[in-house]
């Protein structure tokens, strides 16, 4: 019998053993490799430029739905590509989500601006998956509530056309829902 | 030729006992049925999850385009809640019970509370399977969460609530057994792996309790008892047993690691101290972890996303790197003192890998470190979060840990189930040598290939179809490549998959009878310590050096992604 199985009482006072020496350094590595990741989260929120920091606002969807529609009221309008794209009339931008569209979408939006991104949901939650088209890897995800709205600046220094899908199942018209915005060179 | 020949089970003395030849385990008839009953239960719903896994692949791989949309998610809900969770924890309750009263020598206590459980998972299970199968509009299927207020079927909320019932039921017995044992031996420390089953056991239980408070709502909130569930109250809820369910899975497998090195492999506890600590740390975090599904949500301030993902996840995550130090050691030490190899790798060198039982064990702990432990932290990082979340990349970190990781643990467990317990060997020959590495194989590459299309081509999850968005001209066409190696890994997998089944069906119909000897226990049983003194005597030189090339991996990864993080624009203030 194997007195230091897994399977036997430990005899003794089994706290009191000494530990390898090569097993208490790895213990010093994976305790300071915790304290690192967690210090470079923590200063990424003050050095990084990618924190999804920003105030939520409880509401009715029926009162998000109307603040998209106010906002597309007071949008001016251009054509880009054939397509009537909204033209935001000042820093704020408003996205609605639903079953199986993006209200709100398409917008252009100016290189290097400050925007603030109004994200919420209609009907049941969503998912705001961005790309931009010729970098595929430059992309985000964000979760979108019904009944809630999120509230997040964005400043896009590429410009390009960023397109937009749904990444929370919401039904099978889910892969159906697509949309864009497109960023332009100040001018 | 008696019965028990013919059965291949063992004969138990009067009191219902046995001793296991390889194990010297005291092994009582009541424990020993339940753990069949549970086994083989788990391994069929291996079978159904696995076949569904066929049509998911071949529908995700446009090339084959197997399924239409509203089928895929109907095929796609199917395959989850057979694999995620009936595969793992039928499983894990035949873990515990090989935990709890294998371990400690005794009788299943309550023996008729566990059938009970058994029959409520067993109903729940089959009411899930029908509220999925007969899903259709205004219902939507559930796949694994479910969020409010996307309706699924009643039904399927009613068998959620049945069978995370009778998994808490099942582990009654087992804290039953646990407490008798304790009352009769005040002055003993449960071994290590009945402490690993204790904690395993709490875990689940506070997993549970979460998803019965989701999912009693939710069946209440379906069938309009409830006016109103808020999404996002839903969503912190529903985490608490949507990832608990897979830290069960994590404490299950860990616990196993350590059973399967020291009885196919020869490996000792390099330290009771060092891997005990690792269990209570578990105890305390890791279904905070859960948290991190959190991160890309709004309405939780930065400070409780930095909170849960710092102090919860990294006690968490500290745990599993004493682990992966402490299991690989054990082997090493363990076969060092039995002069099965010197040297810094011939401990390594001289392992049984043709044992499908130790090759399976191995695989699943590296496999389980570098594919999803790593990726497991980076999604846990707030910022990195946004990259990850609902990306192909997260199923691809949740197939290396669950359907690579801790599936092959289980596999390789299930080898040496059929040799303990059902007294028979494994048929197949060299087949059943190769089988661990085919599904290790194709897996990785797989889960390695749905991690890229996530984080470099920004594939989401849950699309049956990228190659094709109606209504416009975007597609993800440029990771179709990367689309044709995950089909073809994927369909190598699923045969890896099935030889399992195959030669786990197999071995109980037709495997003969095994009793254990010199020719297929590795020469453990005649290697007895040849060397004085403690286990931590002993060099841990060859762990040190694999664990340092783990390390390596997880810093670079680590770079990589906060590299790739800090080339999208600005978010936030």
């Amino acid at each position: 019998m194997d007195e230091h199985s897994p399977l036997e009482s430990p005899e003794g006072s089994w706290w009191d053993k000494k530990v390898n020496r090569r097993e208490t350094i790895w213990l010093g590595i994976s305790g300071a490799w915790a304290i690192s990741i967690f210090g470079w989260m923590l200063g990424w929120t003050e050095i990084g430029e990618q924190n999804q920091m920003g105030d939520t606002y409880k509401l009715s969807t029926e009162k998000f739905q109307q603040k998209v529609t106010e906002f597309k009221e007071e949008a001016d309008t251009t054509t880009i590509d054939g397509e009537e794209v909204y033209v935001p009339a000042g820093e704020d931008v408003y996205i609605g989500a639903l079953q199986w569209a993006w209200d709100g979408l398409p917008v252009v939006l100016e290189a290097g601006k400050t925007y603030k991104f109004h994200l919420g949901a209609y009907d049941v939650q969503h998912g705001f998956s961005v790309r931009n088209e010729d970098n595929l890897s430059q992309q985000i995800s964000l979760q979108m509530l019904p009944g809630y709205e999120w509230v997040l600046d964005m400043t896009f220094d590429d410009p390009g056309t960023y397109q937009v899908v749904c990444n929370e199942f919401c039904g099978t018209g889910h892969r159906t829902m697509h949309g864009k915005f497109f960023v332009r060179e100040e001018t | 030729m008696n019965v028990s020949d013919f059965t291949g089970t063992f004969e138990y003395d009067e009191d219902g006992f046995r001793t296991c030849g390889i194990t010297g385990l005291n092994i009582h008839k009541s424990a020993e049925d339940m753990v069949k009953l549970f086994g083989v239960t788990a391994i069929v719903a291996l079978l159904v999850g696995g076949t569904f896994a066929f049509f998911v692949a071949m529908t995700r791989w446009e090339l084959v385009g197997l399924l239409s949309p509203s089928d895929f998610y109907k095929y796609l809900s199917v395959h989850a809640w057979y694999l995620l969770i009936f595969w793992m924890v039928f499983m894990e309750i035949a873990i515990l019970y090989v935990g709890g009263p294998f371990v400690l020598g005794r009788r299943l206590s309550l023996p008729r509370v566990a059938q009970a459980a058994y029959g409520m998972m067993v109903v729940g299970a089959l009411t899930i399977t029908y509220g999925i199968w007969r899903q259709k509009p205004p219902n939507w299927a559930p796949l694994l969460t479910s969020y409010v207020p996307l309706p699924s079927p009643a039904e399927f909320y009613l068998g959620v609530d049945i069978f995370l019932l009778g998994a808490l039921v099942a582990a009654i017995p087992f804290l039953a057994t646990i407490w008798h044992w304790k009352n009769a031996n005040p002055n003993k420390t449960l071994p290590l792996i009945a402490f690993g089953a204790f904690i395993t056991s709490i875990v689940a239980a506070e997993a549970i309790i979460g998803g019965l408070i989701t999912f009693v709502p939710a069946f209440f909130w379906r069938i309009g008892v409830l006016g109103h569930l808020d999404p996002a109250w839903y969503r912190q809820m529903y985490w608490i047993i949507g990832h608990g369910s897979q830290q069960i899975n994590l404490l299950a497998m860990i616990t196993i690691w350590y059973f399967m090195t020291h009885v196919v492999g020869g490996a000792e506890v390099a330290s009771e101290k060092v891997s005990r600590f690792a269990f209570v740390l578990y105890l305390f975090f890791i279904n905070l972890g859960a948290a991190h599904h959190l991160m890309s949500d709004p309405g939780l301030s930065m400070s409780w996303r930095v909170w849960n993902t710092s102090y919860a996840a990294y006690g968490a995550m500290v745990a599993s790197m004493i682990h992966a130090f402490a299991i690989p050691a054990g082997l090493e030490v363990g076969r060092r003192r039995k002069n099965l190899g010197g040297g810094t790798f011939g401990w390594l060198w001289s392992s049984p890998w043709k044992d499908p039982g130790f090759s399976s064990t191995v695989l699943s702990i590296i496999l389980f470190g570098f594919l999803g432990g790593i990726t497991g932290v980076m999604m846990g990082q707030m910022q990195l979060n946004m990259t990850w979340h609902n990306t192909l990349a997260v199923p691809g970190h949740f197939h290396a840990t669950v359907a690579t990781g801790t599936t092959l643990a289980f596999m390789g467990l299930s080898y040496y189930v059929l040799r303990l317990v059902f007294g028979r060997n494994w048929i197949g020959g060299i087949i059943a040598t190769i089988q661990p590495y085919l599904y290790a194989g194709a897996m990785s590459v797989s889960v390695l290939m749905m991690m890229y299309l996530g984080i470099l081509f920004s594939v989401p999850r849950r699309h049956p179809t990228v190659m094709d968005i109606p209504g416009t001209e975007f597609s993800f066409a440029p990771g179709s490549p990367f689309f044709a190696v995950f089909g073809i890994a994927a369909v190598f997998a699923i045969l890896g998959g099935a030889l399992f089944v195959a030669i786990a069906v197999g071995t109980l119909l037709f495997g003969k009878r095994w009793r254990g000897d010199e020719t297929n226990t590795h020469g453990l049983l005649n290697a007895p310590d040849s060397v004085e003194g403690e286990p931590h005597d002993s060099s841990m030189k060859g762990t040190f050096i694999l664990t340092g090339i783990f390390f390596a991996t997880f810093v670079v990864l680590y770079a990589l992604n906060w590299y790739l993080l800090s080339q999208i624009w600005q978010i936030g203030p």
